[in-house]
């Protein structure tokens, strides 16, 4: 059974058909991609998947059960995480803090334990602290732990948004446009960690990219969206050599 | 590390005593007279009003400008209990101050309970609509408050008992901050800065946001409901002018000048900004054009507030020093 099933998802923002008619499964452990020129509805795709937008028609099935409806949060708890287009860290608190805050709906204390910190407390606090600096080892910035998470460099920041993606222990990744911003030798260690996070977190990832580069080097199975529609998918190979697709990235008769 | 935590506990108790003693012999020997010690009680409720606004304003990134409308539900609820319905005086103080402490916490969970019906529906919303209903509630009890008769409409109510003091005062502010505070260093109060810096990213690392932020609004009331006793038991009488908007106004600017992302700069500026007009009752008149004039300096100059992002180390918890490990 597939991990994420979508069926006929259709999406209207007043009369402009955002998404229609889009459908994908989702194998356990595959990386697909979603790409398309600006304004295709991936990102609209995205956000109906976490449940920033109830979707007008269509069905969508994560692990079994039905996610049309939940709110966002509900949806992270189910098991699907994401990053953003524009990178979204808790820019005023610090590094760890911003992979705690992703453990909080699993933390073992609760309101009367934060105000009185009583031995409960303490005790999840040093837990999730260690689980933090651990994820954080993972990813290279266990240095900067106490560090104000917005002064990182760029592609820190990307990492650190990935690892508090990883916090809510997700079964799905979902990735908006990781590369955008980076030069070609940090693409290149983007592509080979999104392959490692997924044999190391066992991990089903979706992402969105313009990198051709990247989306061709590290997607299993691609997805080709014009003006809401659905126009083309296949494995890289297949993608590139489709007229379809070079018509809507560079025009008809190029 | 527990030995560090145990360590600042008791230095920072031991600091409270001292301060307590300092103002105490102060005032025994004659040198500050009953007038000044009201003004140091005052201080004090006015730290507690502003620590609880903060809450919401500064570290959820609401926008509250009603808080003197939760402080009038508990100043009126508490001053009921004691001085209309039970009569209790400060002549019996083994029965005046039990009911004293349990009227505070009814005011406080009436204060709570009004947040909740204010704070539930506009929290769900994103954007200003809190800081709009926020100040219509506020208006709102004071109308209502303004027209009962039974608790004696715009002339107010008279002859509470004094139970409120020195003591009263340290004890009940020092336990406010430090729960706030608590709270504040924890998971969910990591949560709240979380919705403050990107309510969308909470979301989705998996924080039922609204459900947060209501919960703070609702504790940021009571301990306006609970200061607002303290209050009415300190100047035993309370009028519906005490708590217009103006009051929430002057909350507002004790916490943006002293800081609203810090703890202590919600100390910081109640503290100066209560004492403030006294010291400078020399200059008369010109006072009124000193007092706006530091406002303005302040906001220009130093836009985070005088304490900015800063807190005073009582107020932070000691971290535990992580093992190095060597890439």
């Amino acid at each position: 059974m597939a991990l994420l099933d979508i069926q006929h998802l259709t999406q209207f923002f007043g009369g402009l058909r955002a998404v229609s008619d889009f459908n994908i499964q989702l194998e356990h452990g595959e990386i697909v991609g979603l790409i398309g020129p600006n304004g295709a509805g991936k990102t609209t795709v995205f956000n109906v998947i976490t449940g920033v937008y109830a979707p007008t028609k269509g069905t969508i099935v994560f692990d079994g059960q039905s996610i049309v409806g939940r709110k966002t949060y509900q949806i992270t708890q189910a098991g699907i995480a994401r990053t953003f287009q524009n990178i979204r860290l808790f820019s005023q608190s610090s590094v760890i803090d911003n992979i705690k805050i992703a453990y909080h709906f699993r933390m073992s204390y609760g309101n009367t334990d934060a105000f009185l910190h009583t031995r409960k407390y303490w005790q999840g606090e040093q837990q999730v602290d260690d689980y933090a600096i651990d994820l954080l080892r993972l990813f290279h910035l266990e240095g900067h732990a106490d560090d104000i998470s917005g002064s990182l460099p760029y592609g820190a920041q990307r990492r650190l948004e990935i690892a508090r993606a990883l916090a809510t222990k997700p079964k799905l990744l979902i990735l908006d446009e990781p590369a955008a911003g980076m030069n070609p030798a940090e693409a290149d260690e983007l592509m080979e960690m999104i392959h490692w996070l997924r044999d190391k977190f066992d991990l089903t990832i979706l992402l969105i990219e313009h990198q051709m580069r990247v989306v061709m080097g590290v997607c299993e199975r691609i997805k080709v969206m014009d003006f809401g529609e659905t126009i083309c998918e296949g494995v890289p190979e297949y993608i590139r050599n489709d007229p379809r697709v070079c018509e809507a990235y560079l025009g008809k008769g190029a | 590390m527990t030995f560090l935590r145990t360590h600042r506990t008791i230095t920072t108790i031991i600091a409270f005593v001292l301060l307590y003693a300092v103002f105490k012999v102060l005032y025994l020997t004659g040198i500050l007279n009953t007038y000044y010690i009201q003004l140091i009680i005052l201080v004090g409720i006015n730290i507690v009003m502003t620590v609880s606004l903060g809450m919401v304003n500064g570290f959820t990134g609401q926008f509250s400008i009603g808080h003197a409308g939760f402080m009038a539900v508990g100043a009126y609820t508490s001053a009921m209990i004691t001085t209309t319905w039970l009569h209790v005086s400060t002549a019996n103080p083994w029965v005046g101050y039990p009911v004293f402490v349990l009227s505070l916490l009814a005011g406080g969970l009436l204060a709570a309970g009004v947040g909740y019906l204010v704070g539930a529906p506009s929290l769900r919303l994103k954007g200003d609509y809190l800081a709009i209903v926020t100040l219509s509630a506020n208006e709102l009890i004071h109308a209502i408050l303004n027209a009962t008769e039974a608790v004696g409409g715009p002339r107010g109510l008279g002859g509470i008992p004094k139970f409120t003091n020195l003591e009263v005062v340290f004890v009940f502010a020092i336990v406010s901050v430090a729960l706030m505070r608590n709270y504040l260093f924890s998971s969910p109060g990591r949560s709240m800065k979380a919705v403050r810096d990107s309510e969308i990213a909470a979301e989705s690392t998996g924080i039922n946001t609204t459900k947060q932020k209501v919960f703070v609004f609702v504790f940021s009331a009571f301990f306006a409901g609970v200061s607002g006793g303290v209050f009415a038991h300190l100047l035993q009488f309370i009028d519906p002018s005490s708590f217009t908007f103006v009051k929430s106004l002057e909350y507002l600017i004790y916490l943006y000048v002293g800081g609203a992302m810090s703890i202590s700069g919600a100390i910081v500026g109640p503290v100066i900004f209560t004492l403030l007009p006294e010291l400078m009752r020399s200059l008369q008149s010109w006072r009124m054009v000193i007092y706006p004039l530091i406002l303005i300096l302040t906001m220009i100059f130093r836009t985070e507030g005088i304490m900015g992002l800063k807190e005073f180390s009582f107020i932070l918890i000691p971290q535990r020093q992580r093992k190095e490990v060597s890439a």
